[in-house]
């Protein structure tokens, strides 16, 4: 008669670990000559996974609350763009840094106004967003990389704080580490973080709990705005140069990291730790298939069919928590 | 649980044992239920006791995980909303079952369109026959083209309602018809149920306002956590009685000051008793 | 109902006639409206026409594709595959339609059985048929001549009466079925009730699964008939086919006064906002915008379309209150 939920309940909570172990024991017994755990091949996934997962870490709180935000493809290099300008202007680049950032925040908070003020379904509004500002970026741009290598030379101090080495860690690690920390506590020990749970859990139950729903997406929107514009200054100082083709496919990229985190598509459940796992097993899905001499385009389709299981596996899963109701 | 497939013709509806779990919560213990044919009975009890899930066991939107249900004397299996509906069993459940950016008629003819000869939807029949469904239950609407989204509530309760009638409905189940509706618009809705009983359709009433049920039941029966609490015919109770019990949720402490006035009364804390013993028994699982 | 739907259609209409005047006066040397480009756009433009019906059909039931360009493109990429391989074209067509089919049944399946919100497991859908699409073909440029088929390419790509474009003919064929099917037919009133209220439609023992599955199943059949057009007038397969076509296609539905949130919308409405969408997308070209300018342009289209929805919605909610 009862059925064993302790177990169902365990299997969720476990399913982003077990895919992240087993994602790199597949890697390593098959990548020729087991180059995946090669420590040069670990560095590299080390400095490469942040650009993507600084970004990623926002839209998984994004997600949490029940929104989504497709328009980081283009806010990425529109951000980076601005950076450059700002440093062809003569600023300084730790005051392109501090300016950035809020600027970052005005795109999600542009976002964030368009969904709240009118009800409609965000994926929709920042897609258009997205087309919008790539628009933008392409036309001011020219398509043409800008290199900033004169205003930020290698090794200076300004590329040392954003992608320089401590020891054997890269630096990029640190900064995801950590942002990943603060959001981590805002969301499971702050009041914010419970705004934000209940806001994606039932919007209508948390307004009549007096939360601002409206408030907590702009919030999160901005959040993933300053994310977005930190990543792009970080990615930008690694090339050494700014690239209109920055931040492509990371909308989807980044759904995928925190859907294969564990948190719900449908908003209110999800955790940083996951997300973060969900980031590195994304990187380490692309890493490890061109490792294994998958052509690079095909690994869209890897990436594409691993979103849909997993979100398979996890509905199942949770369906199993839920009962078959709904 | 002992279970009995006698009918004696007057039973329309026979629900036994029913037992229905979504995941970790058990929705219904073991309920027992019976309508009999041109009977309005009352549903009630308090807030997730269990009244919409049986109703929606009834009507084949949720499959019971144990149990029998009977139909006219036979046992029948309910696996879809259809099922049911072939049986004759019609559903207006509490969240508004209507689409509301369709027509009147596009609602009341919802899965059951009459179609020409082409295939296409034969909407002069449409028209024509939902006027004519809701002018049978007094309800004077414009026009059979309205969306349904610009109707009152006591009005959409008349359209779903008109929708069940229409189609020759033995047994209609209303969740909660009442809620938010105004003074008037509630007796407008009773009038609708007195409708059905005097043309001979049997009604499940579920309401949370025992004034409304008294209006119009035969009988009454009283459901806590996913239990059968009481089971009485209206003339043998009181408001304030069963508005006691429910309050309280059990009978248990009612009975020492309070001996069970009816047959009806003793047999339900009988059954609770029962009830309450499987729940134990789950527990330590 | 009907009233509030043909004041929206007459609105599209409006912005239509706006958009061509706009454009036959501000193209250089009016290009816009000239016999050469009049009759590129009417051979062109419904490829994305045909798919813009589909998935407006499929957003009445609630639901979303945003694949639509990478299932053209693997469609395209089987039909010249097939042909190439000297198959028969009709024969080859079929199966591409049939494959086409089944693809949307997958789509539609993930939906319904596995409950992933449409528009996040088409989107990886999206990525799944165009990297297999660019797997398959491996990076080599496929044409095929098919000429050597008149019968066939009369058919698919011809002019009847020597002027009008097949194509239009196909694109207006397929817009007059699905309104019989849509606003006429039984299946119609219940693609309307599984968009506007799944739950009442269940209850009411429509089959709603069945409906967004057959929904998805049409946007997979009309993406491999645009393709068999596609293919057949270019006469060569890129991977590139069809990108950008998911969002334009939403777009198309939302000026057509179709409702992002399913139960609302009309073949009419979403036929004209299919010919908005074409003419923007040709007024562009004409305009010797960079390509660029098609993001900006579509971005604010599409938020602009949506925008108005919202402002009609709230009229018509306020008009009802
Ligand atoms: N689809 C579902 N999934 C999970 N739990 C459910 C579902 N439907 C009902 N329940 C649970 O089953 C129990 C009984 O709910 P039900 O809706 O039948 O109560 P009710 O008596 O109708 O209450 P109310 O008066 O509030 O309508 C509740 O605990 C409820 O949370
Ligand atoms: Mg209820």
């Amino acid at each position: 008669m009862q059925r064993r939920t302790i177990q169902n309940l365990s299997l969720g909570g476990f399913s982003t670990p077990l895919v992240f172990i087993i994602t790199i024991l597949i890697f390593w017994a098959f990548s020729p000559g087991h180059r995946f755990l090669d420590p040069r091949n670990v560095a590299a996934i080390a400095k490469l996974t942040p650009d993507l997962g600084v970004v990623a870490l926002g839209i998984g709180v994004l997600m949490i609350c029940g929104e989504f935000d497709l328009s980081i493809a283009s806010v990425l290099p529109t951000c980076s763009f601005i950076f450059t300008q700002l440093l062809m202007a003569g600023v300084s680049p730790f005051v392109a840094f501090v300016l950035l950032l809020p600027i970052g925040a005005v795109f999600g908070l542009i976002n964030g106004l368009l969904v709240v003020r009118t009800g409609l379904p965000s994926f929709i509004i920042t897609l258009s967003t997205m087309l919008f500002w790539r628009g933008i970026v392409y036309v001011a741009s020219g398509l043409m990389p800008i290199s900033i290598l004169p205003y930020i030379p290698t090794g200076s101090p300004f590329a040392q704080m954003l992608t320089g080495q401590i020891g054997p860690v890269p630096v990029q690690l640190l900064w995801f580490l950590g942002i990943a920390l603060v959001l981590g506590v805002v969301l499971h020990f702050g009041r914010l973080g419970n705004w934000i749970y209940a806001t994606g859990s039932n919007q209508d139950a948390a307004r009549a709990m007096g939360v601002d729903v409206r408030l907590v997406k702009i919030v999160c929107y901005m959040i993933v705005g300053s994310l977005c514009a930190f990543a792009a200054m970080m990615q930008a100082t690694r090339l050494g140069s700014f690239a209109a083709t920055q931040g492509i496919g990371f909308e989807l990229k980044a759904i995928a990291a925190v859907v294969v985190g564990g948190t719900s598509l449908r908003g209110g459940v999800g955790s940083m730790v996951g997300i973060a796992l969900g980031v590195f097993i994304i990187q380490i899905l692309e890493n490890g298939l061109i490792l294994l001499r998958v052509p690079v385009f095909g690994v869209n389709t890897f990436i594409g069919l691993a979103v849909i299981l997993f979100v398979i596996i996890n509905n199942l899963t949770n369906r199993q928590l839920a009962g078959q109701g709904f | 649980m002992s279970a009995t497939s006698s009918a004696n013709g007057q039973e329309l509806l026979k629900m036994v044992g029913i037992h229905k779990y979504f995941g970790r919560v058990h929705a219904l213990r073991g309920v027992n239920f019976s309508v009999n044919r041109g009977e309005v009975v009352g549903l009630c009890g308090d807030n997730g006791a269990g009244k919409s899930t049986l109703i929606k066991v009834a009507s084949g939107y949720h499959m019971a995980d144990a149990g029998q249900i009977f139909f006219e004397g036979r046992e029948v299996k309910l696996r879809s909303p259809k099922d049911a509906r072939a049986l004759g069993i019609e559903t207006v459940y509490q969240e508004q079952a209507l689409c509301p950016h369709l027509s009147i008629a596009r609602n009341i003819f919802m899965g059951r369109e009459p179609t020409t000869v082409l295939g296409l939807l034969d909407q002069s029949r449409m028209n024509e026959e939902s006027m004519e469904a809701l002018a049978s239950m007094g309800l004077k609407l414009r026009s059979p083209h309205a969306l349904v989204s610009a109707l009152s509530g006591g009005q959409r309760q008349g359209v779903a309602i008109a929708r069940a009638i229409h189609f020759r409905a033995k047994l209609v189940i209303l969740d909660e018809p009442t809620i938010a509706l105004s003074v008037k618009e509630v007796r407008e809705v009773l009038d609708f149920v007195r409708h059905l009983k005097d043309q001979g359709v049997a009604a499940v009433f579920i309401t949370h306002t025992l004034h409304h049920v008294f209006s119009v039941a035969d009988r009454i029966v009283v459901l806590a956590h996913g239990c059968n609490l009481v089971d009485i015919r209206t003339k043998d109770t009181t408001v304030d009685e069963l508005s006691d019990i429910i309050a309280r949720g059990t009978l248990g402490d009612a009975a020492p000051t309070h001996k069970p006035e009816s047959e009806a009364a003793a047999a339900a804390l009988a059954q609770q008793a029962t009830c309450e013993e499987d729940t134990e028994a789950e527990q330590e699982i | 109902m009907p009233l509030l739907a043909r004041f929206r259609s007459i609105g599209v209409l409006g912005v239509l006639l706006l958009l061509v005047i706009g454009a036959a006066a501000l193209t250089p040397q009016h290009t816009f409206i000239q016999e050469a480009n009049l009759k590129t756009l009417l051979a062109l433009g419904p490829e994305f026409g045909i798919i813009a019906l589909g998935v407006g059909v499929l957003m009445v039931a609630g639901e979303f594709d945003l694949s639509v360009g990478s299932v053209l493109t693997l469609c395209g990429f089987f039909f010249i595959w097939l042909v190439g391989s000297g198959l028969n074209p009709f024969v080859a067509a079929l199966i591409t339609l049939v494959s086409g089919i089944a693809i949307g049944f997958v789509h539609g399946l993930v939906v319904v059985k596995a409950r992933i919100v449409s528009f996040i497991a088409t989107l990886g859908f999206m990525l799944t048929w165009r990297g297999l699409a660019e797997i398959l073909t491996a990076g080599v440029v496929r044409s095929h001549n098919f000429e050597q088929y008149p019968l066939f390419t009369q058919l698919v790509t011809g002019r009847l009466g020597g002027v009008v474009p097949m194509q239009l003919i196909w694109f207006i064929l397929f817009a007059v079925i699905l309104y019989f099917v849509l606003q006429r037919g039984r299946f119609g009133n219940w693609i309307y009730a599984t968009g506007d209220n799944v739950e009442a439609a269940r209850a009411m023992a429509v089959p709603t699964d069945l409906v967004k599955l057959t929904c998805f199943m049409l946007v997979g059949f009309m993406c491999s008939f645009a393709s068999l057009l596609q293919i057949t007038r270019t006469a060569a397969f890129t991977t590139h086919m069809g990108t950008g076509w998911e969002l334009q296609a939403v777009a198309a539905a939302v000026v057509g006064g179709t409702s992002l949130r399913g139960g609302r919308g009309t073949m009419v409405g979403i036929f004209l906002g299919a010919l908005v969408i074409m003419v923007i997308d040709n007024m562009i070209g004409q305009a010797r915008l960079p390509y660029e300018w098609t993001y900006i342009a579509f971005g604010l289209v599409i938020l602009g379309a949506v925008l108005l929805d919202l402002a009609v919605e709230k009229q018509v909610q306020r008009a009802t209150a």
